[in-house]
């Protein structure tokens, strides 16, 4: 019997359990576009603009953990996914990305609508295809769902020329030649395992750092078990926020450039840290010659590119950061570290998150108020700027996968689209996306994709006129001098309108709770304006390129420097 | 202890062979900043796979990152670091000499002694092909220069690991 590769590629779909895919047609995949109509089981959201397809897809895999699926036409189709693609890539998200492409026969002639997605994607995806024989697109599509959510997960692109979609075969994905290049991690090294449990039973001043790969790996009951044998504070990197309760009284909660200034000061101050699924980031270390000076580092992690590349550890555990712990446990000992967790809780009552009650609206109290309301238990996406860091900061996630933010590659206009994603896939679940007015402004077009399916997502819109993050380092890295960073911003009341979308608003402090409470009660999509502050700034802060020690803090906190309570 | 030293390695790679393959590598060195002194890839003993040498300035822990971000890319079986002891390599070179006639014996001489192989000789030049390792051919070069020498085309290295006389596989 033979199948034509579109036939070949909706059953790829439903043999992975893809149950929706996002997308957006044009002249090379009409093909598939046609076949769809045939596969009822597999749901397919029109986006309108494509790079949202892509975070759709990213939100739907980060609050599942199964791969995401988007699907984009040649040409511009496929180079709009590409920002997309690039944030699902520096997060390790597991996606598949699905591109049309120009007939074979014209492919390198400039055809109307080619583009090299191959080549631009090559730095962007963990692998990418051309395909161009039909009698490889079962073994290609097959590859493609393995690569992307095996090992250390990541996008992966099928370029399909428009009459491989056409094209018949009776060949099925055990065509494939053997994949030598690619092998996934065996079980970590009993050596490295057993140095790791000698480091931790002579530390006295132990602090974990748990990040994404504990979420990918699903690692986090056993990292969880090792915080409380060993008596450990867990910080988090900000894409590990959900990894471990933050209401935990072991949590210390995020670390890096924003992070609470007890978690850097206990990770300064530590004589050990282990850094669980997580990549050194420079946004965590600040300059990674400053970066816990007194501690030796362990670092758990399932690719060993990762080891050495930033910082050095002394020691390490490759491999698959479940198996990795799981392994570890037995070797470790129960442990009490009283004087230590005596000397982080202090630090934690003397330099807390600040929030003033000065009559002012400011942002803090609205994710304060949001995390209240829904006890922490939404699912919470950002965009990128101050409100993702005070979303970071004020959001005590409870669980894994409640957290969908750009980490790595920071992309502005991801937070709405991603809490689409996310809701598709959780339908149970009460979504949250906590934008920038800056953010949603590059995005907003979805508006009408959540209309078309009335997708009950909250928007939580930071309205502070200005694109916040940036204006903050102006005034404090350039003196104050503000260049293009004030920003008009429509009439949400009447955009919300125009989309038919239920529109709430907050203008003063006292407003928060019944907003909140408002929008919580509307069945189906709303949009929440919060006319914020504009110029509150994101505190605690390390300035770029400075030392983890040299944390500024909230000027607002009355306390003095950290600096101060290390001696 | 690390090596802080800067060194020039070679590195040789077992390849599946796919479109984009030596795209891939290539953009790898280029977006991650490591230097690629040169590469060289061409058919192996393994039908769908091919073998290429590359030749790399880094310190210890970037030549580290470089096998390791290489080894990651899905189409690269294998990669090692070859150490020049334990391994064989060749450069083919093509020198042409634009030699005046009164110096042609001496040049001839020259290449004769140093094993090189004159493969094309006009009026005006002598050119010449030698294969050894790359300071062998940096040597006669040295030893043409007096005469003139009109081009020069290196392929770079190629290296093989050297087998072990009890070599079991
Ligand atoms: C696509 C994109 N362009 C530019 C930036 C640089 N950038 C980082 S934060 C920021 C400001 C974001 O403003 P807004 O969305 O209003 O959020 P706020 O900081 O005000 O909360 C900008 C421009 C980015 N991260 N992403
Ligand atoms: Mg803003």
């Amino acid at each position: 019997m033979t199948r034509s590769g579109s036939q070949i590629v909706m059953e790829a779909l439903v043999r992975h359990g893809v149950d929706t895919i996002f997308g957006y047609p044009g002249g090379v995949v009409l093909p598939l576009y046609d076949e769809m109509l045939h596969w009822p089981t597999v749901r397919h959201v029109l986006v309108r603009h494509e790079q949202c397809a892509a975070h759709m897809a990213d939100g739907y895999a980060r609050a599942t953990g199964k791969v995401g699926v988007c699907l984009a036409t040649s040409g511009p189709g496929a180079t709009n996914l590409v920002t997309g693609i690039a944030t699902a890539m520096m997060d390790s998200i597991p996606m598949v990305a699905i591109t049309g492409q120009v007939a074979t026969a014209v492919i390198g002639k400039d055809a109307f609508q080619e583009t090299d997605i191959q080549g631009i994607t090559i730095p962007i995806t963990k692998h990418n295809y051309l395909v161009t024989d039909v009698a490889d697109l079962p073994w290609v599509l097959e590859e493609a769902f393995f690569l992307a959510n095996t090992g250390r997960k990541g996008p992966v692109l099928v370029d399909i020329p428009k009459d491989v979609f056409i094209a018949e075969t009776s060949a099925d994905a055990s065509q494939a030649s053997p994949r030598r290049g690619y092998r996934l991690p065996g079980p970590p090294s009993e050596e490295q395992v057993r140095e790791a449990a000698r480091l931790i039973a002579e530390a006295e001043r132990p602090v974990i750092i748990s990040g994404a790969g504990v979420l990918h790996g699903e690692a986090w009951e056993e990292l969880a078990e090792l915080a409380r044998r060993a008596d450990i504070p867990v910080a988090n990197s900000l894409l590990g926020l959900g990894t471990f309760p933050r209401d935990d009284e072991l949590s210390l909660g995020m670390l890096g450039m924003h992070g609470e200034a007890a978690a850097t000061m206990a990770v300064q101050n530590a004589d050990l840290v282990l850094g669980i699924g997580i990549r050194f980031d420079d946004r965590l270390t600040g300059k990674t010659s400053g970066f816990a000076p007194k501690a030796k580092i362990v670092h758990f992690d399932i690719d060993p590119a990762e080891v050495g590349k930033t910082v050095t550890p002394v020691s390490f555990v490759i491999g698959d950061v479940k198996q990795s712990l799981a392994a570890l446990l037995p070797l470790v000992q129960p442990k009490r570290h009283d004087a230590w967790r005596a000397q982080v809780r202090e630090w934690q009552r003397r330099y807390p998150l600040v929030v003033p009650e000065d009559g002012r609206l400011l942002a803090r109290h609205v994710i304060r108020a949001l995390n209240e309301h829904t006890q922490g238990q939404a699912i919470v996406s950002t965009d990128v700027g101050q409100h993702q860091m005070w979303a970071a900061q004020f959001y005590r996630f409870r669980e894994p996968r409640q957290w969908l933010s750009s980490g790595g590659l920071g992309t502005m206009g991801y937070g709405m689209p991603a809490a689409v994603g996310a809701k598709f896939a959780r339908p149970d679940r009460e979504v949250w996306a906590i934008v920038g007015d800056g953010g949603f402004q590059m995005t907003l077009q979805e508006l009408q994709t959540i209309r078309d399916h009335d997708v009950d997502v909250k928007i939580c819109l930071i309205n502070n006129g200005y694109l916040g993050m940036v204006r903050q380092w102006q005034e404090l890295f350039y003196d104050n001098r503000y260049s293009h960073v004030a920003m008009g911003n429509p009439n949400y009341a009447k955009l919300a309108d125009a989309y038919g979308i239920a529109f709430v608003q907050c203008t003063n402090r006292d407003q928060v709770d019944e907003t909140l409470e408002r929008a919580r009660s509307i069945r189906g999509p709303v949009l929440a304006e919060f006319v914020v502050e504009m110029e509150e700034n994101v505190y605690p802060m390390v300035g770029p390129g400075a030392s983890n020690d040299a944390v500024i803090m909230d000027p607002d906190l009355e306390s003095g420097s950290p600096l101060e309570a290390r001696r | 202890m690390r090596d802080r030293q800067i060194k020039e390695h070679t590195i040789i790679a077992l390849l599946q062979n796919e479109a984009g393959t030596l795209n891939r590598l290539v953009s790898l060195f280029r977006r991650r900043g490591f230097s690629l002194a040169s590469l060289n890839a061409g058919d192996c003993e393994q039908p769908g796979y091919s073998r290429c040498t590359m030749v790399v300035t880094a310190d210890d822990r970037e030549l580290r990152q470089i096998l390791q971000q290489l080894d990651k890319l899905i189409d690269v079986v294998e990669v090692e670091d070859l150490p020049r002891a334990r391994s064989i390599q060749r450069e083919l070179a093509l020198i042409r000499v634009d030699v005046a006639s009164g110096q042609r014996s001496e040049v001839l001489e020259i290449v004769g002694v140093l094993g090189g192989k004159v493969v094309h000789l006009t009026q005006r030049s002598i050119t010449v092909e030698f294969t050894d390792e790359p300071h062998k051919i940096e040597q006669l070069i040295h030893m043409l220069e007096p005469y003139g020498i009109g081009e020069i085309v290196r392929t770079g290295l190629v290296a093989m690991k050297a087998d072990t006389p009890s070599a079991a596989n």
